[in-house]
């Protein structure tokens, strides 16, 4: 038995079948806990405030659970959802979609120039779906009893809810199987991942399944209360254009992200993707601004259809035409302005104008615009925010975690056609004919 | 391309097993009746706004029948009609006062409570089905699958179901028809009590009946209209008014399709796509890589001229 | 008469959804019955026949004689032969490598390999001084055949010149297209089949020479080799 120093001399032990498994248990405990040591400066700006804010937002969860929602926040008997559900749930999601979008880009239709960002989105979007969606365990009144829909103790299938639920939990596998090759990676286990990156195919085609389904179901789920919300946002077709409205919600977050990461992890980034990544955002602009196009046909769709225009003159149309003209129609044409200009910096601009956008409507649907005739309207408590902010907190620590570690960026990503070994060339060669 | 399909069995087949494992809890619910034919009717509840006189009998009767807690203001004072009062997780029924236009000196009394919907929203809305519809016409909760989401409440045309804000072990409240009355074979604890016949218990055939004889032979008395009757797909209890619903706090702005039907298009949607999508994407996947394997050869070919 | 009797406009979402997760099932079946190779290894590509597949791994250096040399540090150099002339020559009975001492040059002759009892040199990579020799390869030269990238290194050679010379050799996609011409290049002397094929009527994986050469595959190896004036 050689005297084995590190993590990886265990997992090749592993693959050679030489070690109990007490000693892998160990090792890969040791393995952990070293990983788990903050890489880089304890104490930036960056690190003490999302740091305070997660600990007072943990202090405030725990306050939630000991005293009940009331205590923390300002849900009330006529506005029974917030933005715990209007925020952090709803947007939040739908930010996640760029995920498999790109999957879609870059599996389906191979296009190999999103390549290189297409780990880091899918990690975005398991980590959004992990966090924002388990946000909405803070929001269920007795969270425990959500097993009951799961394993079958009381199938609500008539409901919406239902079935977005659940298609959080599968979606949540399915980015976690096409994230896993680069945990193997990073693990150094050459055969899982060759396993895992078989399992990517099927994994991609379920999760655009599952997304377009869940993202369309969040709207779905406020078909339900065509009387509470304002006519300028209730339609039949709010199901269609939150899925619309998904895919530059997380085309725009791609780009967001993009923003930050160049800045806080340049030394994670490869040269393939320092290089390409101008190219790579005004190709997810287009994107962006090919869905928004359609989004602004379908808002008119329904303009007419459902009559909405005798509520422009009102508060609320004032509202719909603030919402439409600066969120809607101004990133359009700042998008193809950018694209015309090839102009990097106008994308990325957009593209936080865009998400503002999808905050912005997907707010007025859940909170703004519902049950808007009330007198007494529901604004967030502070402690609500305050939690929102904790989530968020603690989805960056852990992206940033998974960044530092693991090779999302830059690193040898897989062929996407397949190798009988790594990094070699294979020349085949036909026999002439004899 | 072996790897491909192989494994792309074992996700689907995973996925499609935890779905199983599931799905045969959901078989329960395909058994059940689609309509209840050749059985049980409904019962329904009807209020004659006109013959109410603010007595709250009704309110205390619930109240002990449910076992709720006492109110601070007691059952007989008046006092609180000075405000508009809603149903509370104390309280299920609710009474409220408006001025008469006809005669001023007799205010009109109306209850306020869990319309028992034919098609509920909440039971439809709920992913735990902890609010559930009966065949005999009441809606009835669940408390041990409630997961507190409040969903029902988004969905309620009414805004009934109450929720407890402030306990950590929250619960749903509204009035649920006294099921278990009505199932030992008495009438729900209000219409028992009520002196006047304001509220009264019975089929919901034979109460339209009992409303649309009543019109017919008082038509000045009454409003040409059951309250209930059409609204959101016919509710359970029906109002007889002798003003119009507006004036007596009833909402008017109701459609009358059956809230469950707003979404079952969407829903009906879902296998659809779960049909079509991996179908649609596993073609185009096999056609951009056939086009993409063609391309390399004929790159190949190319370098070596 | 409407209204009286409870309706379950969802009574068969269980069974709706039951038919999605059997359809996802048997989707999967049917793209695998549809697109299985003939003889499904999970690893291995749909290939057709009689297709040999000739590997150049990256990182190494390699000489048109067909040696491949990869650098280490200490001015050392690794040399081997490639996937093409192992099997080319097929199997190979012995190994005479060079003694330890002797000087090597680019491109002039650095070992023989033995075939059949007949003798086929090859040039070697690089320039310098033989330091080490592989005794696992002499004693067992089926090392060769197993892994000739790896275990199945020749010689060691020290020169401070092993990084000038890699810039006579090739690598990366110089080296495929090297390789494809070379491929190209193999034709038979004669018009005739001889030889063991396999039973697809592939060609064998060792011994292309011995097929396509009959009686004169020594002179055949060796023209491929760059040694047939040797």
């Amino acid at each position: 038995m050689t005297n084995r120093t590190d993590g990886t001399d265990a997992a090749t032990a592993n693959v050679e079948g030489t070690m109990t498994f007490r000693q892998v248990a160990r090792e890969t405990l040791r393995f952990v806990l070293s990983e788990m040591k903050p890489k880089g400066k304890m104490l930036t700006p960056f690190n003490v405030i999302t740091g305070a804010i997660i600990l007072s937002g943990l202090v405030m969860i725990a306050i939630r659970f000991a005293y009940g929602l009331g205590a923390v926040t300002n849900l009330s008997q006529n506005y029974p959802w917030g933005i715990w559900i209007g925020f952090d749930v709803v947007t939040g999601v739908a930010f996640a979609g760029g995920a498999y979008v790109l999957c879609f880009v870059v599996h389906i239709l191979k296009v190999k120039k999103f390549e290189p960002i297409i780990r880091v989105t899918v990690l975005n979007g398991f980590l959004a779906y992990v966090f924002y969606a388990g946000a909405l365990l803070l929001d269920l009144g007795r969270p425990w009893n959500v097993i009951n829909p799961i394993i079958g103790n009381s199938f609500g299938l008539s409901s919406v809810l239902f079935l977005v639920a659940w298609h959080f939990l599968l979606y949540m596998i399915c980015e976690f199987l096409e994230f896993s090759p680069v945990v193997a990676e990073w693990l150094h286990w050459p055969r899982v991942r060759r396993v895992l990156e078989g399992l990517s195919t099927g994994a991609v085609i379920f999760g655009i399944t599952l997304s377009t389904l869940h993202q369309s179901g969040l709207g779905a789920l406020f078909l339900l209360a065509p009387t509470k919300i304002h006519p300028l946002w209730y339609s039949g077709n709010i199901p269609v254009m939150f899925f619309v409205s998904s895919i530059f919600a997380g085309l725009s977050m791609v780009m967001i992200e993009s923003f930050f990461t160049q800045k806080a992890f340049k030394d994670r980034i490869g040269h393939e993707l320092h290089a390409a990544h101008d190219s790579i955002l005004l190709g997810l602009g287009k994107g962006a601004v090919g869905a928004l196009f359609a989004y602004i046909f379908l808002k008119l769709i329904d303009f007419v259809h459902y009559k909405q225009w005798v509520h422009l003159g009102t508060p609320m149309g004032y509202w719909y035409l603030f919402e439409i003209v600066g969120f809607v129609l101004l990133p359009t044409a700042l998008f193809l302005q950018a694209i015309r200009q090839r102009s990097a910096k106008l994308v990325q601009f957009t593209a936080f104008l865009t998400a503002a956008g999808v905050i912005l409507n997907r707010l007025n649907v859940s909170v703004i615009a519902f049950k808007w005739y009330e007198a007494v309207r529901y604004y967030p408590s502070f402690m609500e925010i305050w939690v929102t902010l904790a989530i968020i907190s603690m989805e960056l620590w852990v992206f940033r975690w998974v960044i530092n570690r693991m090779p999302v960026f830059g690193e040898a990503h897989q062929v996407v056609e397949e190798n009988t070994a790594e990094d070699m060339e294979v020349v085949t060669w036909k026999a002439p004919a004899l | 391309m072996g790897i491909n399909r192989r494994n792309f069995l074992k996700v689907a087949g995973a996925a499609g097993g935890i779905l199983l494992a599931g799905g045969a809890g959901s078989s329960r619910a395909a058994q059940a009746p689609q309509t209840s034919e050749g059985g049980v009717e409904f019962n329904g509840m009807l209020i004659d706004t006109t013959k109410c006189i603010g007595c709250r009998a009704c309110e205390e009767a619930c109240n002990e029948a449910n076992k709720l807690p006492k109110p601070k203001v007691s059952f007989s004072s008046e006092s609180v009609f000075e405000e508009r009062r809603d149903t509370t997780t104390g309280a299920f029924t609710v009474l409220n006062r408006f001025p008469n236009e006809k005669k001023p000196e007799e205010p009109i009394f109306v209850r306020k409570q869990c319309m028992h919907c034919n098609q509920p929203a909440c039971a439809s809305a709920c992913l735990c089905r902890a609010m559930e519809k009966t065949k005999e016409a009441a809606v009835i909760y669940h408390k041990d699958r409630c997961m507190g989401c409040r969903y029902c409440m988004v969905a309620c045309p009414f805004d009934i179901p109450r929720f407890e804000y402030d306990s950590p072990t929250p619960f749903v409240w509204k009035c649920i028809f006294c099921n278990e009355r009505q199932m030992r074979g008495e009438q729900p604890a209000c219409s028992e009590v009520c002196p006047t016949g304001a509220t009264l218990f019975g089929k919901k055939r034979d109460l339209l009946e009992i409303a649309r004889t009543r019109i017919y032979t008082e038509p000045d008395k009454y409003v040409h209209r059951i309250y209930g009757e059409h609204e959101v797909g016919g509710t359970g209890w029906l109002f007889l008014m002798g003003q119009p619903a507006e004036k007596l706090g009833l909402k008017t702005n109701l459609p009358t399709t059956p809230y469950p039907e707003l979404t079952s298009g969407f829903l009906y949607g879902v296998p659809l796509v779960f049909v079509l999508w991996p179908s649609l994407l596993i073609g185009l996947n096999y056609l951009i890589k056939d086009s993409k394997a063609d391309e390399k050869k004929e790159a190949s070919h190319d370098e070596q001229d | 008469m409407e209204g009286t009797r409870f309706i379950d406009i969802y009574a068969t979402k269980g069974i709706e959804y039951l038919i999605v997760i059997s359809f996802l099932a048997a989707f999967v079946l049917f793209c695998r019955y549809m697109y299985q190779p003939r003889k499904g290894r999970a690893t291995s590509r749909i290939a057709p026949e009689n297709v040999t597949r000739f590997r150049i791994p990256e990182g190494l250096f390699y000489h048109q004689g067909h040696g491949w040399l990869r650098p280490e540090p200490g001015s050392i150099g690794v040399v081997g032969l490639d996937d093409f002339a192992r099997k080319l020559v097929g199997k190979v009975d012995a190994v005479d490598l060079p003694a330890i001492g002797s000087r090597l040059a680019q491109g002039e002759k650095g070992w023989s390999l033995v075939v059949d009892s007949e003798r086929i040199p090859m040039l070697s990579p690089v320039a310098g001084e033989v330091v080490e020799v592989n005794r696992e390869v002499q004693r067992s030269p089926e090392i060769l055949r197993q892994d000739p990238y790896g275990k199945g290194w020749l010689v060691k050679v020290k020169s401070t010149k092993v990084g000038s010379n890699t810039r006579n050799l090739l690598s990366g996609k110089l080296a495929r297209a090297w390789m494809e011409n070379a491929l190209d290049n193999l034709h038979p002397l004669h018009g005739e089949s001889l030889g063991p094929v396999l039973q697809d009527g592939g060609l064998p994986v060792e011994g292309i020479a011995r097929v396509l050469g009959g009686a004169e595959w020594v002179e055949l190896a060796k023209t491929h080799l760059l040694t047939d004036g040797e």
